[in-house]
């Protein structure tokens, strides 16, 4: 299916020629498949026309003519993840990158405003500038900084900066029919500080703990929390790429990388830390991670790797800690100090010994911009088990469980050897928790027919040992696994999706379509 | 190299869009996040580093045509600056710069280049200068200065003009005061009057064979002449001497240097005093070809080790844009008296394009100036009175775009600043 | 006949339709109109609840579910039209589950504040309560309005402190919200480690949300669970006492910003009286002996080095009260911050604390951002003055939440309901002001009362939505109708 010319004129006309591309070159490159989850194709199913809309107006229009031509469309900002993919013929793509305003910053109310096209880096650097920090998703501040766009939203800074569900505040959402929808206080006063109400929250239409996949809509303008900011208004390096040594975030700063005999443990110092509320970032970080972040090429990652496995245990948690002044610094250090002893906990000297390397982890994860080196430099490909959320040792506790799984596969030789230690996060000082186990590979038949094999496992173990949801269950198929297990939670979800798109118009391969 | 080479390169593309983007630790403000002018401008994801090299493997794949006016639009629109290089080697072992060369070979094997490159490459083929406006006499420009001929007489320097200023008179008094300063400094220097282009603008716009000939036909007579040093005042020629001729295996037994490498050297020996005071405020573009391609070339031929990780036999270790002209011309700058050196949000390795690069100039000088006023507004808000640079492609670019948006900036070659303090 | 199957299912000593307690829940104290409900109906058990839930689809019957006891205030729990069967839940009363190593708590519709606030303590933990809430009011009823709470640094999300959520939809289905949704009963998520205390999803939807703030439009909930703190080794309780409410603000925002304070809220002087008198005489000398703003704020300190902690919370928070040009200080009049702390601790005292004084009191309430209060204050008062009600006895209370992002502003008019010139300028006030004031901004997130279409009918799009989620969870409308848009 190609579009008619009434269609791609009448597209045309809502945004201009310049804006509205049918051409097989621009088509294939957004049809390059994402390094997430990749497949042995190469690519996928094209769109049938690539759209950048710059207005709440443009975008209405645009998504009423999807419904009139049945055809569909499918928003991304960024663009990053496989979700962002069309899954078969008759689909627009909604590329937002024009849409890049940060709209408001407020201080005294500590929220911020944005336009997906914003990255977080921006956001972040904006907010620095005024002592405020804003949360980042943990695939990086490449990602966009609006709360209700990545995948779930956590990242390093949700032990102090919570994630996108609960950080949301207003929202504009142009509905899958086309309608604009304005979230709490914006539809009632135009201001952004509240996205609740009058009355229920529409938030808990829009997204769980995550978000729909481009399945429901197009969210145009997003409110999020700030949080305080208790480092220097910019950061000043040394070095170049990729090698930069931050010189002026050593204050009231400290990072540290603690190896725990066990995981009771390890959990143990999570939540001593989480009660303490010292950390401004907590995670449960694993020696593969750590060599590749600090690497700056794959033969230094193996080398690290190498080093880190005699030194660090399974079991393994990166703290970093923000003194809001230098008296607080110092409790902080001192409470850190006595739970480490408490908890075996043993410090990586590697990053306790070395200032540059301490700090320019420091950076690197206050700002994350490392996720990329992480999972895809090893094999330009990861998947894995993104788990769900609840408390932080039910999910940690998953990704130990099918962490068995992975080591069948590495054992197998199907995927990169980097053991198959879990890989957690700790959110809102030790309240809730995610975890994550880290897949790479290079995709061919066998190795994807492995990790699809993995994903059945994974998913079975979840349901039986009763881990909950993962965040990884995104498509009618996984619902349909999960959901008579899970209260029928898909029943209600397709029911959502229903009422608000009776035509099926907002692409919900990855999220959930209306099909009974 | 053929695009096929570059097929575990290009699929190892994550999608991640870094290359859009300076590195991201870099960042201190909403502005000035952009790195990448092509995407910036024409905003499809096919004008980013990544969509470039999806297109790759869709050619690759049979899935594209190369005959695509389309493909030639996205392919050509791209000043080849490399920075999505850079951006992207800071969390990946890959190569993005090379296949897009790649890309840019197989569209003129195929017939798919921009007529106005083709015009200019056969001014190359014929001995002329890769130019398609300005022709200024020869060796014209150095007639009064009393300068040896290296083509007639055995020097220990050579400085070697470059097209664009040879064959552009608004460009002739940096080079004239490249040769001043080096005969202050009793430098034993000589120019060609017949200088040959070294070709390297050749290699971006996608013909490799013809910058590869130029390149082996250069070297036959300039090793010939047993000079010590080549100096260069443009980035693009400085590029193509050092890392290009080293990649085609023409590497000659003299060292080349930029005129800021050189120049520096210079001053910090003490053969050059800078005594005058320039009192001005000025902020530093590095020139693509001399800042972040630049680097050294980095010989290396193996294989991917098979298995499940990206590692090569033996080890590769990849530009990464780390090694590239930064300091020189920013330690001269520091040695002029009276003189404030303020640096651009973008800089250095992630420094934005000055927009004529990779035949831009020559086939969308619209872009071109376009690109330029990005950075000539980047220039103007860390309020420098003054941008210096050291490539006379840059420079006429930046002096359209000031005169073409009536800004209030100067631009100055590198050279002529330290003529101010010195001569 | 419904009374013969609600007595069936419930037995006949639960289902009450005495004239005198039909007419106790056909009105409260709010201006609604009043409509007698058929029955009230007591329930035990979720088993009840569904098939309750059942037969009012087959019947077509209204539910109104109501877990705190009398006096009610808002409205919410009057029926919005006739027949309607008031569901009473406030005798499940079991506290479930408390688990200090998850810091969580679950509990039924019954449990009271002061019931759970006991219970938690036991295992070292606390609740994140709203301000001096009457003894009857139940804990999940709380969490279901949304209610602000006074420790705005543990108030992440506006949803805070809820949990998950068991519910029985209006069409019937039960459905348990976030991570209680499982796989797997509760107990076999407990003895894999869970604690249902992620209020998200499952997946793409919270459904908690829809819940909140729908005064019992969706469904019945029969249990749900909330997020507990742990209860500090050592407090020091501080006021700030001014007459700029700039100072204020500013000393709000830092001491929030800077997770200097626990429980933090700023009062009029009217307020804290209305909090503190057990008469008339004791409410005025209060009230006069303070100055017009009181920010009271709490600096705690947690099993670590506590004297250490308190210390340099201290030190710093002095900081940012020089800076601001205030001072903290531990008395203020004749109150101790110690004394006021404990106050707030707990629910009211009995009479509750709004009614003690005057017999009534109406709440006008909505949420803003700092710089606004100023004119929305301003605007209350002039339409106060206009009406001739006395704008020094309006209680004022300023309570931050959402870690500061908004803050709660509740204007409390005193009046005695015997008077029926007071009460009719209440009334007027009433509507009157919510008008202005959400023109000058003001954000009505929870409409209660004869307001309510006032507000939602400022917001056509919202209110479509919301339409389109209360066809979903109740087709046939039986759940508490007439509320809000429903
Ligand atoms: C290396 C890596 C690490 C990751 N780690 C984390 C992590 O720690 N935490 C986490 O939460 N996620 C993580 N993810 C997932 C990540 O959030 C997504 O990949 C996301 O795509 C990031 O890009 P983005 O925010 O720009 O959104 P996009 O990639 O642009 O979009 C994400 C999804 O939202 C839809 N969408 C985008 N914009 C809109 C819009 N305006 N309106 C409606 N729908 C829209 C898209 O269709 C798509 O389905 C990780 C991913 C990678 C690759
Ligand atoms: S080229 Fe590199 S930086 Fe760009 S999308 Fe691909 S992997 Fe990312
Ligand atoms: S070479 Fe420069 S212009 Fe071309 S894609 Fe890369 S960054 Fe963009």
């Amino acid at each position: 299916m190609t579009l008619n010319k009434e269609q791609y004129t009448a597209f045309e006309d809502i945004v201009g020629p310049e804006y509205i591309s049918s051409d097989p070159a621009i088509l294939f490159s957004y049809s390059w498949r994402s390094g997430l989850y990749a497949p042995p194709q190469d690519f996928s199913p094209l769109f049938e026309a690539i759209i950048l809309p710059h207005t709440n107006e443009e975008i209405q229009a645009i998504v009423k003519l999807s419904n009139k031509f049945k055809l569909q469309f499918k928003a991304s900002s960024t663009g990053w993840g496989p979700y962002n993919d069309a899954t078969a013929p008759g689909c627009v793509k909604l590329d937002l990158r024009r849409m890049n305003r940060i709209i408001e910053i407020n201080v005294k109310n500590m929220y911020a405003v944005v336009e997906p096209g914003v990255i977080g880096t921006q956001l972040q650097a904006e907010c620095m500038k005024l002592g405020l920090n804003c949360n980042q998703n943990g695939a990086g501040t490449n990602c966009s900084a609006s709360p209700i766009v990545g995948h779930c939203g956590f990242g390093h800074l949700s032990q102090s900066g919570s994630y996108g569900e609960r950080n949301q505040l207003a929202l504009e959402w142009i509905t899958p029919e086309g309608e604009l929808v304005c979230f709490g206080s914006l539809g009632s006063t135009g201001a952004w500080f509240c996205g609740d109400g009058p009355g229920p929250s529409l938030r808990g239409a829009v997204r769980g703990n995550v978000v729909p996949m481009g399945g429901l809509g197009v969210f145009t303008k997003a409110a999020t929390k700030l949080y305080h900011w208790p480092g220097p208004t910019s950061v000043e390096l040394e070095g170049v790429s990729p090698s930069y040594v931050p010189t002026s975030i050593d204050n009231h700063f400290l990072i540290r990388i603690y190896s725990f005999p066990d995981m009771e443990m390890m959990d143990q110092a999570q939540r001593k830390i989480g009660e303490a509320e010292i950390a401004y970032e907590l995670m449960g970080f694993n020696k593969g991670m750590a060599a590749s972040n600090i690497a700056t090429s794959n033969e230094e990652m193996l080398k690290l790797h190498a080093e880190f496995s005699n030194l660090l245990t399974d079991f393994c948690l990166m703290v970093i800690i923000g003194g809001y002044s230098a008296r607080d610094f110092e409790y902080k250090t001192k409470v850190l100090n006595q739970i480490a002893i408490d908890t075996q906990g043993k410090s990586l000297t590697k990053i306790s010994d070395d200032p540059e390397v301490a700090a320019g982890c420091m950076w690197r994860w206050l700002r994350p911009t490392a996720s990329i080196r992480e999972v895809f430099r090893a094999t330009g490909c990861f998947a894995g088990e993104v788990g769900g959320t609840d408390v932080f040792r039910l999910m940690a506790d998953y990704i130990v469980e099918t962490a068995k799984v992975k080591q069948k596969m590495i054992n197998d030789k199907l995927i990169f050897d980097d053991g198959a230690p879990p890989f957690t996060q700790s959110i809102e000082h030790g309240h809730y928790g995610h975890g994550e186990l880290l897949i790479r590979y290079i995709p061919n038949p066998s190795n994807w027919a492995g990790m699809m094999d993995f994903m059945a496992k994974a998913n079975e173990i979840a349901i039986k040992q009763h881990f909950g949801v993962p965040g990884h269950v995104f498509s009618d198929m996984q619902h349909d696994i999960y959901g008579p297990h899970v209260m029928n939670y898909h029943k209600w979800l397709r029911k959502i999706k229903k009422s608000f798109d009776p035509n099926g118009a907002s692409e919900g391969s990855h999220h959930i379509t209306v099909k009974e | 190299m053929g695009l096929e080479e570059f097929r575990d390169d290009m699929t190892t593309c994550c999608r991640c869009s870094a290359c859009k983007f300076v590195p991201l630790e870099t960042l201190k403000g909403y502005d000035h996040v952009n790195i990448c002018p092509s995407i910036s401008r024409f905003d499809y994801r096919a004008f980013s580093g990544g969509g470039r090299l999806g297109i790759g493997v869709a050619l690759l794949d049979k899935q594209l045509d190369y005959s695509s006016p389309k493909l030639r639009e996205i392919i050509y629109n791209c000043q080849m600056c490399g920075a999505c290089d850079v951006s992207c080697k800071y969390a990946m072992d890959m190569e993005v710069l090379e296949p897009m060369n790649a890309i840019r070979s197989e569209m003129v094997k195929h017939g798919n280049a921009p007529p106005a490159l083709d015009k200019m490459i056969t001014s190359l083929k014929n001995g002329g200068p890769m130019l398609l406006e300005g022709n200024a006499g020869q060796g014209e420009w150095a007639s009064k200065l009393g300068v040896k001929d290296y083509t007639k007489q055995s020097v220990q320097v050579i400085y070697h003009a470059g097209c664009r200023t040879r064959h552009d008179k608004t460009r002739w008094a940096v080079a004239q005061q490249t040769v001043k300063l080096m005969q202050k400094a009793n430098i034993d220097v000589g120019i060609a009057m017949d200088e040959p282009c070294c070709g390297g603008r050749a290699y971006q716009m996608g013909y490799q064979t013809e910058a590869a000939d130029k390149a082996r036909s250069n070297m036959e007579s300039i090793n010939k002449l047993g000079a010590k040093t080549l100096v260069t005042g443009c980035a693009e020629c400085y590029f193509a001497f050092k890392v290009l001729y080293d990649k085609f295996g023409v590497k000659g037994d003299f060292e080349v240097l930029h005129t800021s490498e050189f120049f520096n050297r210079l001053v910090q020996q003490g053969k050059l005093k800078p005594t005058k005071k320039v009192n001005l405020t000025v902020t530093y573009h590095d020139p693509c070809h001399l800042g972040r391609q630049g680097e050294p070339y980095i010989h290396w031929k193996g294989q991917r080790v098979p298995g499940q990780l990206i590692i090569f036999d033996p080890p590769k270790e990849f530009r990464r844009g780390t090694k590239g002209v930064y300091e020189p011309p920013r330690e001269l700058l520091q040695s002029i008296p009276g003189l404030k050196l303020v640096e651009m949000d973008r800089h250095k390795e992630f420094a934005w394009c000055c927009g004529s690069g990779g035949g831009v100039i020559e086939t969308n000088p619209e872009y071109a100036l376009w690109t330029a006023t990005e950075r000539i507004n980047e220039a103007a808000s860390t309020k420098a009175e003054a941008v210096v640079t050291g490539c006379p492609g840059c420079e006429s670019l930046f002096e359209t775009a000031i005169r073409k948006n009536n800004k209030n900036l100067k631009v100055y070659d590198i050279v002529e600043i330290l003529a101010m303090a010195t001569l | 006949m419904i009374v013969e199957k609600l007595s069936q299912l419930l037995g006949k000593e639960n289902v009450e339709f005495k004239p005198d307690i039909l007419e106790s829940f056909s009105r409260d104290l709010s201006f609604v109109s009043p409509i007698r409900p058929a029955y009230v109906v007591k329930v035990k058990n979720l088993e009840e609840v569904q098939n309750l839930v059942k037969i009012a689809n087959e019947t077509q019957t209204p539910l109104i579910p109501v877990s705190s006891g009398a006096p009610h205030f808002r409205g919410d729990t009057v029926p919005g039209t006739g027949g309607a069967v008031i569901v009473d839940l406030s005798g499940m009363k079991r506290v479930i589950h408390i688990s200090r190593k998850h810091r969580m708590a679950m509990f039924e519709p019954g449990v009271t504040f002061g019931e759970l606030i006991s219970a938690v303590a036991k295992e070292g933990l606390r609740l994140n309560i709203p301000l001096a809430p009457r003894r009857s009011k139940s804990v999940l009823g709380s969490l279901l309005e949304r209610e602000p709470v006074v420790m705005p640094i543990y108030h992440w999300d506006i949803s805070d402190p809820s949990g998950c959520f068991e519910i029985t939809f209006g069409n019937g289905e039960l459905f348990r919200t976030g991570a209680a949704a499982g796989s797997g009963t509760i107990e076999e998520q407990w003895a894999a480690g869970g604690s249902q205390k992620e209020a998200a999803g499952p997946s793409s939807a919270s459904w908690y949300r829809l819940i909140q703030g729908a005064q019992g439009t969706m469904g019945i909930v029969t249990w749900g669970t909330a997020r507990c703190e742990i209860l500090p080794k050592l407090e020091e309780p501080y006021f700030i006492g001014s007459s700029n409410l700039e100072n204020i603000t500013n000393a709000l925002h830092w001491l929030v910003r800077l997770r200097l304070a626990n429980e933090c809220l700023v009062l009029n002087n009217v307020d804290v009286a209305a909090l503190l008198a057990n008469n008339g005489t004791e409410f005025q000398k209060i009230k006069t002996s303070l100055t017009p703003w009181i920010l009271f704020f709490n600096i705690a300190a947690y099993d670590y080095y506590p004297e250490e902690r308190i210390k340099g919370q201290m030190e710093d928070m002095n900081g940012v009260a020089k800076k601001i040009g205030v001072q903290a200080v531990k008395t203020l009049g004749k109150i101790h911050a110690n004394e006021f702390l404990k106050i707030i601790q707990q629910p009211s005292s009995e009479p509750y604390w709004k009614i003690r004084i005057q017999g009534a009191c109406q709440d006008i309430f909505f949420l803003t951002i700092y710089e606004k209060l100023d004119e929305l204050i301003k605007t209350m008062h002039e339409e106060a003055d206009k009406i001739g009600f006395t704008t020094t006895n309006i209680g004022i209370y300023l309570q931050p939440i959402v870690q500061g992002v908004n803050c709660h502003c509740e204007f409390n008019l005193f009046y005695n309901p015997l008077n029926a010139a007071e009460t009719d300028k209440v009334k007027q006030l009433n509507s009157i002001a919510t008008r202005s004031l959400m023109e000058k901004g003001a954000f009505f997130s929870r409409p209660y009362g004869e307001n309510t279409s006032l507000i939602m009918n400022r917001d056509a799009a919202t209110v479509a939505a919301l339409k389109k989620v209360k066809q979903i969870t109740d087709p046939k409308h039986i759940m508490n109708p007439g509320k809000l848009c429903f």
